[in-house]
């Protein structure tokens, strides 16, 4: 009794202790960031820093600063601009593209940025198969770069991909001799989990899994110009609510992750700017055309008439109604395609052509659990399903089931829905991912196939001419109307807060939230 | 004592195998692909077929089992799927973290709890005991995520008291980590700054995680302090002249913690399994989210990692509440 009424005394003293302390020691303002380190608040970590690996935007924004491609992407509309390339030429066909890198080009340790460091850098992505291989799978092989000289550097691809400028931006060249060095029994993969070998603006200071990231900018980059910033942080924080008191509060320079209703909530807040812009990524219904009631075309159509596309937007917040398969401002997108809108008469008139012409049949939604967003369009379904005398089961699933779910057509719901962020800002990122048929059995295309569109898509691809480019994916997005295999929904606006203080930002439909830091300054 | 703890310690085994085999069938016949996911959406076939390889999941489910649970005797807790890094790894930076907030709102609890619950008793049906019974209702009725976003809304934001997330200030630098319980690796490096800034951060989340025990100890006190008050030695120990607040505190106190020590023990457990809300309302890095991301993208060998870690600790614990049982009461004997 008495250890424990001497353990009790010692809990007890040191509680008040502490009480005493928080109460008149005023609150450090230890958060609030050195003028010249960008406080980046996000919900999402960064589990893998190795560049041919890692994916999702965390990785991206942090893999941008902290290495280099040959080229980037800048702007409103999106525009590819030299970096490790000072230069590139394209042969007429589109097959061949020469790379003349920046003489000033070094990587961290010193040494130079040579044509070998782009050779061994695409081999090891296309050996790896990883992360962002998938961009150039089929594109470019093992055969495909080759070193003109320490400068120059020749790449020929395997097919026609006239995009391949677009792609560049997410493909980073590593350093081969700190990588040869640490190379181990997995290509490096264990070491650049968390080592980096890079030439970018900024180094990796301190990693601190599932808190924060800080980096820190390199004494002498080889790029010139560039903003004031000493650092970035890219803090973990998973509450869009809790973004939002940082940027307020000053404590985060940058929100990436916010709601609708957080941007109504910082409206007229001192020192923040919103930034609310629509960007390339979609939110569509897919339908499954290959199994169950939906095979049938004229009952797609009579949903696709019936559906409240305004109850759509409404709960939609800061969005807009897609107009078709692509999204809206991208090259090739057709403002002006006609597609089904609230109709009801029209869907009653393919319902009566469809093979269950008075309804009286139950489908089924199935919709990422826990995410509001798509239960609220889920309803919106059901309700306007109502109107044909259409039943609608609403089954909530963690992601990995639905994922599974697309493994073929009888295990996948008969609705599907989707949201695609655009890697790069061309029609084919979207166009091939969610419509070509060697996407069956995936979460982006999981059913929906057309030899006709394939071979649109694949002539898009191969296509240098704009203005024929243009009509092909014209004639596409016609056919896949035609089709009807999903219910076009909404581009969802990108949602960003910014202190006052922060200068230099430009918006980006790609990748927004994967911010370079370069370019930034604080005041 | 000794025999006890060895057999103690012994029996942790089967209880572990147990565990180990429920939790990996389990997560194994569950629908879904985690490798899919990992390999992303643009995977080809052959790609997803080769991470399968990669990551054994092609062999059959019993050689899968002795793959495991052969690493884990080798200190290999897997790795994850999604993310590639070992668990182990993982464990070691999210496990303290939760395991800190865990122990400083059950000592919150106890400290406040305890008192409480003795002074409701002896007031019983006044209006001392009536605030406390309400109180207790109240803070047992309040979701731990609502008070959190409460006393983030006032003690943060509208005083500027507190910091309004996290474990530490961002631009500082912690202290070198030994335990990875940042309170304590301050004092270990004799930061007396440290100390107190780690503890700014640590009692708005520790207050939200401390409510529902509290309550319980409260009212777990209340009911054995009076139950002990009726007892023939208390009326013995009045009768001897003896003052109240030495029988309350030497005697009743002994005698009605047994079954709040008890509680105590359980709740660790539950703590440390339920701290996803609070760690998602103050960014707490902890094991909370890390098992949650895990289970929705059934990562099998974080989930697997974090309930034998749950487990360890918890079965820990309460031996060692049933040694405290011995220290408390002198009567009692281990066998």
């Amino acid at each position: 009794m008495k250890q424990f009424k001497s353990l009790l005394r010692w809990v007890a003293m040191a509680t008040v202790l502490g009480a005493i302390n928080t109460a008149v020691v005023p609150h450090a303002q230890a958060q609030t960031a050195p003028r010249k380190i960008l406080v980046v608040a996000s919900n999402q970590d960064v589990p893998n820093f190795d560049p041919h690996v890692a994916t999702g935007y965390s990785a991206s924004a942090l893999l941008r600063n902290l290495y280099d491609p040959l080229v980037r992407v800048e702007g409103n509309p999106p525009q590819v601009k030299p970096h490790l390339a000072e230069s590139f030429s394209v042969s007429p066909d589109g097959m061949e593209y020469i790379f003349k890198l920046d003489g000033k080009a070094k990587f961290n340790d010193g040494s130079p940025v040579t044509a070998d460091a782009v050779k061994y850098s695409f081999d090891r992505l296309v050996r790896l198969k990883k992360g962002n291989a998938w961009m150039i799978a089929g594109i470019v092989d093992e055969n495909s770069v080759s070193v003109v000289d320490a400068k120059t550097v020749k790449i020929k691809l395997a097919k026609p991909f006239v995009a391949f400028p677009h792609v560049l931006p997410w493909l980073w060249i590593i350093n081969p001799k700190l990588v040869e060095d640490n190379k181990g029994s997995d290509d490096g993969q264990t070491w650049l989990k968390s080592n980096i070998a890079g030439s970018g603006a900024f180094m990796l200071k301190r990693a601190e899994p599932g808190n924060l990231y800080e980096l820190e900018k390199v004494a002498s980059p080889w790029k010139s110009g560039g903003g004031n910033l000493t650092g970035a942080i890219w803090r973990i924080i998973r509450e869009t609510s809790n973004q939002r008191l940082a940027v307020q509060r000053g404590e985060a320079h940058m929100a990436l992750d916010l709601t609708s209703e957080d941007m109504d909530a910082l409206k007229d807040k001192p020192g923040v700017v919103s930034i609310i812009e629509p960007e390339f990524r979609t939110f569509s219904i897919k339908l499954n055309t290959e199994h169950g009631p939906l095979a049938d075309i004229n009952l797609r159509k009579a949903i696709s008439y019936a559906f409240n596309y305004q109850a759509m937007l409404d709960s939609a917040g800061y969005a807009q109604l897609m107009v078709g398969p692509l999204p809206n401002g991208i090259f090739g997108h057709d403002p002006k395609l006609v597609v089904p809108t609230t109709d009801l008469d029209k869907a009653k008139e393919f319902l009566s052509k469809s093979k269950v012409p008075n309804g009286g049949i139950k489908l089924t939604m199935v919709h990422v659990s826990g995410l509001e967003q798509q239960r609220r369009i889920a309803l919106v379904l059901l309700d306007s399903l109502k109107k044909l005398n259409i039943e609608l089961d609403i089954k909530p699933m963690v992601w990995p089931d639905m994922v599974a779910s697309t493994a073929s057509p009888d295990k996948m719901a008969d609705f599907f829905p989707v949201y695609q962020t655009a890697n790069y800002g061309d029609p084919d990122n979207i166009a091939f991912a969610a419509y070509h048929s060697s996407r069956n059995g995936n979460w982006q295309n999981p059913v929906y196939k057309n030899p006709k569109v394939d071979a649109l898509i694949l002539a898009g691809r191969a296509e240098t001419d704009q203005a024929k480019r243009q009509t092909i994916y014209l004639d596409m997005q016609k056919q896949i109307v035609e089709d009807a295999p999903d219910i076009f929904g909404v581009l969802e606006k990108r949602k960003l807060a910014l202190r006052s203080d922060v200068q230099g930002f430009i918006f980006t439909p790609v990748a927004s939230n994967a911010v370079e830091f370069f370019p930034l300054s604080l005041k | 004592m000794i025999r006890f703890i060895i057999r103690r310690l012994v029996l942790l085994v089967p209880v572990f195998i147990g565990l180990t085999l429920l939790v990996f069938t389990i997560s194994h016949i569950l629908p879904g692909d985690p490798v899919k996911l990992a390999a992303g959406p643009q995977a080809s076939a052959e790609e997803i077929a080769s991470l399968t390889r990669e990551f054994g999941m092609d062999r059959p489910l019993p050689q899968q089992y002795w793959h495991y649970a052969s690493g884990l005797l080798q200190g290999d807790w897997g790795q994850s799927v999604l993310t590639r890094r070992p668990v182990a790894a993982d464990l070691k930076i999210y496990l303290p973290a939760t395991l800190e907030l865990v122990f400083a709102a059950i000592i919150l609890a106890i400290v406040i709890g305890i008192p409480a619950g003795l002074l409701s008793a002896i007031t019983a049906n006044r209006w001392p005991d009536y605030l406390i019974r309400i109180l207790s209702l109240a803070s047992i009725a309040m979701p731990r995520f609502f008070l959190a976003l409460v006393l983030q809304l006032v003690f943060a934001m509208s005083l500027a008291w507190l910091p309004l997330n996290g474990r530490f200030p961002i631009i500082d630098l912690p202290p070198p980590t030994v335990t990875g319980m940042l309170t304590l690796d301050s004092l270990l490096a004799g930061d007396w700054l440290a100390f107190t800034t780690s503890c700014e951060h640590l009692l708005m989340p520790a207050l939200a995680m401390s409510l529902s025990p509290l309550a319980t100890i409260t009212r777990m006190m209340r009911a054995s302090t009076l139950d002990v008050l009726q007892q023939d030695f208390v009326l013995t120990e009045r009768a001897l002249g003896l003052s109240q607040s030495l029988i309350i505190l030497k005697y009743v106190l002994r005698n009605a913690f047994s079954s709040t020590l008890t509680v105590i023990g359980l709740y660790i457990g539950w703590l440390l399994s339920g701290s996803v809300l609070v760690e998602t309302v103050f960014d707490w890095p902890g094991i909370g989210l890390y098992a949650t991301k895990a289970i929705v993208t059934q990562d099998f060998m974080p989930v697997m990692g974090v309930t034998l870690s749950i487990g360890f600790i918890f079965v820990l614990v309460n031996l060692a509440i049933d040694l405290l049982y011995g220290v408390i009461n002198p009567k009692v004997r281990y066998q």
